[in-house]
């Protein structure tokens, strides 16, 4: 997962790595998603996300296409 | 509390405290226990892929941090870490729940893209954030992702 300047720094580092285009998010989503998957990562009964989970967290910020879909 | 999340608490406890993975040699007195111990448990970490270990069986991630240096350097005051990828980079000050300075750079033209994050936000760079793999792929080969 890499920060570009802009999409059009996005496209160019496809056509340049011969790769389809993925999924982006914003900033905002970036550090959203961040808090979602790492917030409880200290706390002594932490355990992995189960797939239900991560896809409900990634929905909460609005990553609901299928380029999200988990399973 | 099991053996597994006592390594595990131990190794992001060194991590934070020491910012640098802790080498398996170093974790069986830690945990008293055995060399054998330590590394089996790591490898019922790594089933998680939060834990990613390096072919010489030592640490390569303990996600949000990253055992090797990479171009995702994280402040936090004095300290610093590294991170295997930007969501890891803003992963670090949101496990911590501390402002971070985020030295980053366009994964297109090594642009310097420096993020701050304060007081829960995040501020600097403008940029997007870009995932070249669908989700259902991630962890198929978590390195490239």
């Amino acid at each position: 997962m890499l920060l570009f300047r802009s999409e059009q720094h996005v496209n160019r580092w496809c056509a340049q790595w011969n790769r389809p285009r993925g999924g982006t998010l914003s900033l905002h989503q970036g550090w959203q998603l961040a808090i979602e998957w790492y917030g409880d990562r200290l706390s002594p009964s932490w355990l992995p996300k189960t797939v239900p989970e991560a896809q409900a967290a990634l929905a909460k910020i609005g990553l609901v296409e299928e380029f999200w879909q988990l399973a | 509390m099991t053996f597994d999340d006592k390594l595990r608490q131990f190794i992001y406890a060194f991590f934070i405290r020491e910012q640098r993975a802790p080498r398996v040699a170093e974790m069986p007195a830690a945990l008293s226990c055995s060399s054998r111990e330590v590394k089996a448990g790591l490898k019922r970490l790594a089933q998680s892929h939060a834990f990613v270990l390096q072919e010489n069986g030592e640490l390569w991630r303990a996600a949000p941090f990253s055992a090797v240096p990479t171009a995702f350097p994280v402040e936090i005051g004095k300290l610093q870490w590294w991170s295997n990828c930007i969501w890891d980079a803003l992963g670090i000050p949101a496990m911590l729940g501390k402002d971070a300075r985020i030295s980053a750079s366009c994964g297109c033209c090594n642009y310097e893209m420096i993020l701050n994050v304060k007081q829960g936000k995040v501020t600097g760079a403008k940029g997007v954030i870009h995932i070249a793999v669908p989700a259902r792929q991630w962890y198929h080969d978590i390195v490239f992702t």
